[in-house]
């Protein structure tokens, strides 16, 4: 099963390193595969570094891409944490 | 997308290039890795001439120019740079000072107008070659990147199986990260590949529990590079019983990333396998075989050889015995 969404970023200082941390920890029991694509760079969304290197801003908008068993959970948890802006 | 600005910035030194004229159109857009001498366009003869490569002008295409009357010349100019085509930019070869028409018509299309002291030979290899590069292919990959004896080593594998720990372990025996996590890929000329990181994360690590660290600074500049060729790929994967592993190495694997075909290895992962001493013996192995020496294949025409040998003396062993 393959999702896919756009999401932005909400919280002021953007994607940075406590975010980030956020999100691996989030997806480090799924299954399945994320991947961030924003402009041409198409990033695994497990790894903290390459989440990193996108260096998103406030109000980027990013295509999130879940495929795999748990595709449409992953993708609601993913969602609500870019939506609460990762509780900042 | 790259703009005249980027190639202005970036090579401008080494290319020698000054602007002359239209300034305004350094956010033009190079569509096509092509560099073009319009020798024959000048003359009117527009057939198939292909309205967006950078135009070089050398000393044919400038000293034609000063044949022709100055009506002629405008519209001839007009003909290649006017807005019926998309010419990104206009390099002069050879310092030649450019006709005003050429001027004239370069500030009103907002074209770039530049001039270098190469010749055109040479401006135009060069050019062709930054831009090929440019326009080269090239992808990310999630990967690690780590020159071991001086072979481009790609770590593969899933999450947490151990990439990083297997790099940080080459690299305190003195080997170089080029880049940990995310590799970016560029098919070069010649059919091989290169790969380097990205800027920001460029020499730093994440290593689980320890947070991310910065190898440069940590183990000194000898242990980075900034970019590699690919010569190998080593898929690290968890240990699997019901796997059946390689066990002689007469059949090479291969994988294929952007088109271009690299030795493949899969390499099992469990408590008291040493990984990193396994990656040193998969690069020197490497080595060995582009030296013209593959241990498993002599090994394999030895025992054949012995077998072989065997036979004749059972067959001669046999005639001789009735």
């Amino acid at each position: 099963m393959k999702v896919v969404r756009k999401v932005k970023v909400k919280n002021a200082l953007g994607l940075h390193t406590r975010p980030a941390t956020h999100i691996v920890q989030l997806l480090q029991r799924c299954k399945s595969d994320v991947r961030f694509i924003y402009k041409q760079d198409s990033i695994n969304a497990k790894s903290i570094l390459s989440i990193l290197t996108l260096a998103a801003k406030k109000g980027t908008l990013l295509t999130v891409a879940v495929e795999g068993e748990d595709a449409e959970e992953v993708m609601r948890k993913l969602s609500l944490a870019f939506e609460t802006g990762f509780g900042e | 997308m790259y703009l005249v600005e980027d190639l202005y910035k970036r090579h401008g030194e080494r290319l020698g290039l000054e602007v002359v004229a239209g300034k305004k159109g350094m956010q033009r857009r190079i569509k096509t890795p092509e560099a073009h001498r319009p020798g024959l366009s000048l003359s009117g003869y527009l057939k198939g001439h292909a309205g967006k490569r950078i135009l070089i002008f050398g000393r044919v295409e400038i000293e034609y120019l000063r044949d022709l009357d100055p009506e002629t010349r405008i519209s001839r100019l007009e003909a290649i740079l006017g807005p019926s085509t998309q010419t990104p930019a206009v390099i002069l070869a050879r310092r030649y000072r450019p006709p005003k028409e050429l001027i004239g018509l370069c500030e009103k299309y907002n074209i770039p107008l530049m001039r270098t002291n190469m010749t055109t030979m040479n401006l135009l290899n060069k050019l062709t070659l930054l831009l090929t590069e440019k326009f080269s292919p090239s992808m990310n990959c999630h990967g690690t990147l780590v020159e071991v004896f001086g072979v481009g080593v790609l770590i593969q594998g899933d999450s947490s199986v151990g990439k990083s720990e297997a790099a940080l372990g080459l690299i305190e025996r003195g080997h170089r990260l080029i880049t940990d996590d995310i590799v970016k890929v560029r098919k070069r000329e010649g059919g091989h590949l290169e790969g380097f990181g990205a800027e920001l994360t460029r020499h730093h690590m994440e290593i689980r529990g320890i947070g991310i660290i910065n190898v440069a600074h940590l183990y000194g500049a000898v242990c980075v590079r900034d970019h590699k060729s690919i010569d190998i790929v080593v898929k690290l994967e968890a240990w699997d019983d019901h796997n059946f592993y390689d066990r002689v190495g007469v059949d090479e694997k291969s994988c294929d990333i952007l088109g271009v075909k690299l030795p493949y290895h899969l390499l099992p992962v469990k408590p008291g396998r040493d990984v990193v001493l396994l990656l040193e013996t998969i690069a020197l192995n490497h080595r060995l075989k582009r030296m013209g020496y593959n241990s498993a294949k002599e090994f394999n025409s030895k025992l054949l050889e012995m077998i072989a040998s065997k036979q004749k003396k059972g067959m001669a062993s046999s005639e001789s015995s009735p």
